[in-house]
């Protein structure tokens, strides 16, 4: 629930108001994600995504640099998440809020951590090259819901760049070989993850919530900015279409019981592999344009 | 983990209120010089049973696991009673360096019930050995041998605290020795005694001293009834000891100034090596000034040498002089228990890699026929590039689930590499994939060089990786062709045509009209890369006209372009089984460059004025346009031509073209051209299915012949005019007659089997020779000789013509003195610059730079050679993987002849499938020890798995059990023979 | 090491569901805190220190996070094997406080606490495994100490997944091996608070591991109880002894 921005007391009784009746005010079914839309641009690696009035854009670099000491055997991977005031006037500039740090913690390890991107398969020269991935996130509106749709942008912006091919020579030298001269190589994605996130609604007192066991509380799927602001707490679950949970993410709020966590649980679930198909259909018409648009020219 | 030493003893335990009593163990590690101290929490318990069916108390102790499951108590009631030694009735308790030495007649059925292994020495062992851990934990899951692990460093009773100054070892006999006097005391009233088996005599003092029955490992096996049986697997009581520190460490290599120092002077040879198919230990360098090329032996004097490594050698003294091995040593069978993860131990299996050291040393001073030995002591060029392999299964550990990353073994295809160390966190993903991986580097201190992993290709077997892995393997250039090379493509694309104004430019002007001639094609059915066409005519003098027209390539392959370097790179195209991995993008080879019929074509033409001896009266080479007629299969223009009432013009010149042929052929033969042969089959895809059907041997037509003989014609023609115009670059390929030297083994196999010889003053001799070797009662023993003469040739190579003499030119297995390669510019780049220089050579236009640079044609000719040679060894892979696919479904009794005798093996090749393989003595027989290898006779006498003597010689004849079997290590499918 | 012996036997000596060394005291620190406690988890050691409810230092400026509730996590470089300095902008510490600040928020009842400030520091003596679910117990105790009004007992426990075996209370080792789940349960109830999980783990094996984790806290939640009644009747009988 960022705060920074407040709403009034009418506005928040009749948002709680209609939720209880099961109602939300973009006309969504609680239960209801936004629609996805995927814009994949020109160059490898950049994607544009929209989750209702959320937008990212995403870029993907790579370079040749030293692999850390500790982990010869791999390449770096860093994602770099910057909110600006751009994407909402409650963001600041240069310091980073508590959510901003909870959103970037989130994606670095739902995308990071969990492998989605092949490190080993990073590494050149064990201990003295290895590619560097860098992930740039331009938050460009906010309407809620950071997280996932970070998560859906960056995977997609990995599954379409390509990286240069390069060999080694017997002097251990690497060659680059520009991408007009050698068909550049996808990156090796091992699986994809996909976040979804939870917001709670709590219609009655916070003592009910604790001790009662009505477990009335109001779950929403995919919140927008004027539900995160009202509720209290959300709780974000990661997962692949391998019924893998890659993180889960509940960070205090309002306590929910065991079996409704598993119900969201699988609800995400549903949720994840549609999503997941959704990406890879984008990736492969984008390749299928592509490989059109080659064929045109040169066959 | 690296070791570890417990350095604080005597911590202080507390009683918890669950029942628990937590102490602390307290370590020193040391890892890369530095020392961290780890705090660990150890927790002491007393439901720990002792798991003997007739313990009373145990049972009431139990406690369950998450799935609700009770121990079972395995120990049986009433084990192995032995009169002797006052054992009685009695459980066995091993120690550390018993399972790690003698795990195999731990494993075996006649012996060994009733066993407990202390926590303690499993501890041990799994650091030692994976592999045997895992061994040992698959022994006690089978319930027959009732083996247990006894946790008994987590039984309060048996736990002891270490003692100030005390060594770990001692510490742990300590410990084992405890559970010894636990269960003695455990199962006293019950009747049943525990015998501790050490070899450490040591231990065995202390353990007497405390009245424990302890019995070392062979004092125990004699005591047993069945100690006959037992007694040859026994490991010899003090071969492996594991308490010495780590011992692998391979000798520096010399200093860059001592070595270039060495070389000039003389001391040192430079070379690259060769390491043997058949024994891994064992390389050559082949070094100019000596005769011989110079034997590498061993794991230490090959100091971490690849195949193929560039190297310095030193020679060694001439009492380490050696012949060549004839043991296979295999490298999975040798360090199969090595652990990845630990650098401490890795010299387990290392006494019986000395031990067959030791007994080649021997024979080889019994035998005159020594080669000088020499050592490694520094690398010039690493040969290193991406390996395809797959993990040792034996290397990871099965149930780890987390994802920090481990060490384990990557076995590569090319069983003359050792494994590779990699550190992966997917290792148990990985198991059963084929994937790529680099080398690193190879430290002094390791046994095993490192690497890392680069990406999987695939399930192994599943056709795609293996495909991709044999074009990794070979370093076929298989990515798609760039943006910049399709750029340099006509932009007509497949609407590309001869231009309609043949006065439009300069050059056009220079190509002849040969519309109204009679070409046809003939090459194998379904053939799309079209590079050769023909035509004959007879002229009104009597003679003949005939025309070789070759697609012109060059037309679209300007030199300096991208398609250009990417040509010149590849080199050649590479036909496997089911794909073809081309040298110049689809639209030229299969459609503008192709000669198809019906269409206009460009053309690079040679024309003959052939006489009725098929001498040449004049040649004429011109770039052409053609329209071929008719695009034949060898099969479809043999039967026209044998088709009496096909009397057209297009079928007559056909057959004056193989009247023509045949004589050119007998010429050929006459003059000394060598017929030789190779077991090479083909595959027949099953058209629906995409799998592989059967397996024929390769026929030939007399179309085949025709064809060949007039590209031959035209190669030599070709070489003699480029030679003339650019007598220092021209585009040659030659041949060099074989040094008598690869022909000594045979002749003398053949002298002393069959009593025949080949001659080699000539290959006009040599040919002859071969046609006398033949063997009344084996009609496919001439065959057999041509194959394993063609083994003993020399391979042909393109080279500049700057860079030999005229006479050295010559091309021994075709016997003419000129030669180089002009008719399939599509798939060979050789044949392009040569259509180049032959262009240059008419006039046509200018020659690029690039060909007339004795540096620069040294550098293509090299690259070609190579590409060359690797696009024969990944077409033969290809094969060679689906001939195994084929004999996966129909195992078979096969024909076989034995073709190479080790004293512990033959290797035999089966005609039929075109393969060869290995069988090991011990496939062989049973009972190693009674085999004779008769190195003079070529023959081994062994006792065969019936119990029967028998004897085999190099050349027999022999009834194989043909099949097919996955190598566990490699994953590749290999030919599985057992002698019948 | 075996992770876990096909004996059933951890690589420390427990059991699947034994909780290691679990030792709490409260009111540690009583000079330099209104509340404190002392929390050993097996081989994981921390203090926490409360200070407050009291008068925000800067009340003029809206301090940045808006709760009232900070924590703050100090890790000395003794702390692990690698005498690793850790860094003040650590994003893993932030993280972890904030984590903690948003699980108090919903415990205590800030609504008796308006424009006040209560602030927790924590520091770590050693760390082998569970660090968060120390940290929250700890605070549970100091805070209680410290006599600021909660809804309920807060505690919390990780269980990681050994193949299909769950484990309890993992310590460094484990937790490097194995995925696990962090959770923190709101007194005796079913209701979770808190969750975290950070590696791969089936969706079929989260129930599983959810239940197990429950009775965990609540072991644990027992065994801050009592100590705390212990406490209690100690204060309560140097009253009456006076």
């Amino acid at each position: 629930m960022p705060k920074g921005i407040d709403v009034s007391n009418v506005a928040k009784d009749f948002e709680l108001e209609s939720l209880k009746q099961g109602l939300r005010l973009d006309g969504r079914k609680l239960n209801e994600f936004r629609d996805v839309e995927i814009n994949i641009g020109n160059s490898y690696g950049s994607v544009d995504v929209k989750l209702g009035k959320t937008r990212i854009a995403v870029r993907i670099s790579a370079e040749i640099v030293a692999p850390f000491e500790d982990r010869p055997f791999e390449g770096l991977f860093m994602i770099n998440t910057e909110i600006s005031p751009m994407a909402s006037a409650m963001f600041e500039s240069g310091r980073q809020s508590d959510e901003e740090i909870l959103i970037s913690r989130l994606i670095e390890k739902a995308v990071r951590r969990s492998n989605a991107l092949d490190l080993e398969s990073l590494c050149i020269i064990a201990g003295e090259k290895c590619w560097s991935i860098r992930a740039d996130i331009h938050y460009l509106d906010y309407d809620g819901n950071f997280a996932d749709i970070s998560c859906i942008g960056v995977l997609c912006a990995l599954l379409h760049f390509k990286k240069p091919d390069i060999t080694i020579n017997e002097h251990q030298e690497i060659i680059v070989h520009p991408i007009n001269e050698r068909v550049p190589v996808p990156l090796s994605i091992l699986h994809i993850p996909i976040c979804v996130t939870f917001a709670f609604f709590n219609p009655n007192d916070v003592e009910e919530n604790i001790k009662g066991d009505s477990n009335a509380e109001l779950i929403v799927v995919d919140p927008t900015m004027g539900e995160e602001l009202l509720a209290y707490g959300s709780l974000t679950l990661t997962m692949n279409k391998n019924r893998e949970l890659v993180q889960i993410s509940k960070a205090g709020g309002l306590s929910i019981d065991a079996m409704v966590i598993m119900d969201c649980s699988n609800l995400a679930y549903e949720i994840a592999c549609r999503i997941t198909d959704q990406i890879r259909e984008a990736i492969k018409a984008d390749d299928a344009k592509r490989a059109e648009k080659r064929l045109e020219i040169r066959l | 983990m690296s070791a570890i030493e417990t350095a604080v003893s005597g911590n202080p335990k507390k009683r918890l209120s669950s029942g628990l009593t937590v102490t602390q163990k307290v370590f020193v590690r040391s890892r890369n010089g530095g020392a961290t101290k780890v705090v660990r929490e150890h927790y002491l318990r007393n439901d720990i049973p002792c798991l003997s069916k007739s313990c009373k108390r145990c049972p009431n102790i139990v406690k369950a696991n998450a799935q609700g499951e009770f121990p079972n108590f395995v120990l049986e009631t009433d084990p192995l009673f032995l009169k002797n030694g006052k054992i009685g009735k009695h459980y066995l308790i091993l120690d550390t360096n018993i399972i790690l030495s003698a795990i195999d007649l731990i494993e075996s059925n006649l012996s060994f019930y009733d066993v407990i292994i202390p926590q303690t020495a499993l501890e041990e062992v799994r650091n030692k050995s994976f592999p045997i851990y895992l061994r040992v934990r698959a022994l006690c899951k089978n319930e027959e041998k009732r083996f247990i692990v006894f946790h008994n460093e987590f039984k309060e009773e048996t736990f002891l605290n270490r003692n100030k100054d005390e060594s770990i070892n001692d510490y742990n006999d300590r410990l084992i020795r405890e559970v010894a006097k636990f269960y003695a005391k455990h199962l006293s009233d019950v009747g049943i005694n525990v015998v501790l088996l050490t070899n450490d005599r040591n231990n065995l003092s202390k353990a007497l001293n405390e009245n424990i029955i302890t019995k070392t490992l062979s004092d125990y096996v004699e005591l047993l009834p069945n100690a006959d049986e037992l007694r040859d697997l026994v490991p010899s009581e003090f071969s492996n000891d594991f308490s010495r520190p780590n011992e692998v460490s391979y000798p520096e290599y010399f200093s860059t100034s001592r070595i270039n120092g060495g070389i000039k002077n003389g001391t040192l040879y430079q070379g690259s090596i060769t390491i043997s198919s058949y024994n891994f230990l064992e390389g050559s360098v082949s070094v100019p000034s000596l005769p011989k090329p110079l034997l590498v032996i061993g794991r230490e004097n090959l100091n971490r040498a690849f195949n193929g490594d560039l190297c310095v050698v030193e020679l060694l003294p001439r009492d380490k002089w050696r012949k060549p091995s004839s043991t296979i040593v295999d490298d999975e069978v040798i360090n199969k228990n090595d652990v990845a993860d630990n650098e401490d131990n890795e010299i387990i299996i290392s006494d019986q890699e000395r031990r067959l050291l030791t007994q080649e040393a021997i024979e080889a001073q019994n035998s005159k026929e020594i080669q000088p030995t020499g050592r490694v002591v520094g690398i010039i060029k690493r040969s290193w590039r991406l390996y395809v392999g797959q993990i040792a299964p034996n290397s990871i550990n099965q149930s780890h689930t987390g994802n920090a990353p481990k060490s384990c073994f990557v076995i590569l295809m090319d069983r003359t590499l050792p494994k590779i160390r990699i550190r992966t966190r997917r290792a148990k993903e990985l198991q059963g994939k084929r994937i790529v991986i680099g080398v690193d580097s190879w430290p002094s201190t390791s046994k095993y060089p490192e690497g890392h992993f680069v990406r999987t290709l695939g399930e192994i077997e599943s056709a795609e990786a293996e495909t991709e892995a044999l074009l990794l393997e070979h370093d076929v250039e298989y990515s798609p062709f760039s943006k910049n090379v399709l750029d340099c493509l006509p932009k007509e694309g497949h609407d590309w045509k001869v231009p309609v104004d043949l006065q439009a430019d300069e050059f056009i002007k220079k190509r002849k009209d040969l519309r109204d001639k009679l070409v046809c094609s003939i090459d194998p059915p379904g053939c799309v890369d079209i590079d050769d066409a023909l035509h004959a005519v007879k002229l009104p003098n009597g003679n003949y006209e005939v025309g070789v027209h070759i697609a012109d390539v060059t037309n679209f392959v300007k030199s300096g372009t991208a398609l250009d370097h990417e040509g010149a790179n590849r080199g050649t195209s590479v036909y496997l089984v089911d794909k073809r991995i081309d040298m110049l993008p689809m639209l030229l080879g299969t459609d503008l460059c192709s000669l198809k019929p019906y269409v206009d074509r460009f053309a690079f033409s040679v024309l003959w004025e052939l006489d009725e001896n098929a001498d040449i009266v004049n040649v004429n080479f011109t770039k052409s346009i053609i329209k071929s007629r008719e695009a034949f299969s060898y099969e479809q223009a043999q039967l026209r031509i044998d088709n009496p009432s096909q009397k057209d013009d297009l079928t007559e010149g056909m057959r004056v073209l193989l009247k023509l042929s045949k004589i050119l052929k007998q010429k050929r033969l006459d003059a000394g051209a060598l017929n030789l042969a190779s077991p090479e089959v083909k595959v027949y895809m099953d058209s629906e299915t995409a799998d592989p059907g059967e397996v024929e041997i390769k026929k030939l037509l007399d179309t085949n012949s025709l064809v060949e003989e007039f590209m031959l014609l035209a190669n030599i023609s070709v070489a003699r005019k480029i030679y003339d115009a650019f007598p220092q670059t021209a585009m040659l390929r030659r041949h060099a007659p074989p040094p008598a030297t690869n022909f000594e083994t045979l002749n003398n196999m053949l002298t002393i089997r069959k009593k025949m010889y080949v001659s080699l003053e000539s290959s006009k001799a040599l040919a002859d020779s071969l046609d006398r070797c033949v063997d009344p009662e084996d009609p496919y023993f001439n065959t057999l000789l041509r194959i394993m003469v063609t083994r003993c040739m020399m391979a042909a190579e393109y080279f500049s013509s700057g860079s030999y003499s005229y006479p050295e030119f010559r091309h021994y297995g075709l016997a003419v003195d000129i030669y180089t390669h002009f008719t399939s510019p599509i798939r060979r780049y050789c044949d392009v610059v040569a259509h180049r220089q032959l262009a240059a050579a008419i006039g046509y236009e200018t020659l690029d730079p690039s060909h007339r640079d004795k540096n620069k044609m040294e550098l293509i000719v090299r690259n070609i050679n190579k590409r060359h040679r690797n696009a024969q060894f990944a077409g033969r892979a290809s094969i060679e993987y689906y001939v195994g696919q084929v004999m996966r479904n129909n195992e078979s009794k096969q024909e076989g002849y034995i073709i190479k005798i080790f004293s512990n093996g033959i290797v035999v090749l089966v005609p039929k499938f075109g393969v060869e393989s290995l069988i090991k003595l011990d496939q062989l027989s049973n009972d190693a020890n009674t085999s004779e290898f008769d190195e003079n006779n070529y023959s081994l006498k062994f006792k065969d798995t019936n119990g029967k003597m028998r004897t085999v010689h190099i050349f027999d004849k022999c009834e194989v059990e043909v099949k097919s079997k996955l190598d566990e290590a490699t994953g590749k499918r290999r030919a599985q023979l057992i002698l019948v | 090491m075996e992770v876990y012996s096909p004996e059933g036997l951890r690589a420390d000596g427990r059991r699947w569901n034994e909780v290691r060394n679990f030792k709490c005291h409260i009111n540690t620190h009583q000079n330099s805190s209104d509340g404190s406690s002392y929390v050993e988890m097996g081989n994981t050691k921390v203090v926490c220190l409360v200070s407050g409810p009291m008068e925000s230092p800067s009340s003029g400026r809206k301090p940045n996070s808006s709760s009232n509730l900070t924590v703050s996590i100090s890790m000395p470089s003794f702390v692990s094997n690698s005498r690793k300095k850790f860094k003040k902008n650590d994003k893993r510490i932030q993280e972890l406080c904030i984590f903690l600040v948003k699980t108090f928020e919903q415990i205590v009842i800030m609504k008796n606490y308006p424009r006040t400030i209560i602030s927790i520091s924590i520091v770590v003596l050693s760390q082998d495994g569970g660090l968060l679910p120390s940290c929250v117990n700890a605070i549970t105790l100091a805070l209680i100490d410290a006599g600021i009004s909660m809804y309920d007992y807060v505690s919390s426990i990780n269980v990681g997944l050994y193949d299909t075996t769950p484990l309890l209370d993992l310590n460094h080792l484990e937790e490097n091996d194995l995925s696990f789940l962090t959770l923190g349960v709101v007194g005796k109830s079913e209701k979770i608070s808190l969750l975290l999980l950070e590696d791969k783990l089936s969706l079929d094996n989260l129930e599983k591991l959810l239940a197990i984790g429950i009775v965990g806290c609540h072991r644990i939640r027992d065994i801050m109880d009592q100590e705390i009644r212990r406490h209690g009747n100690l204060r309560l009988s140097k009253i009456t002894n006076k």
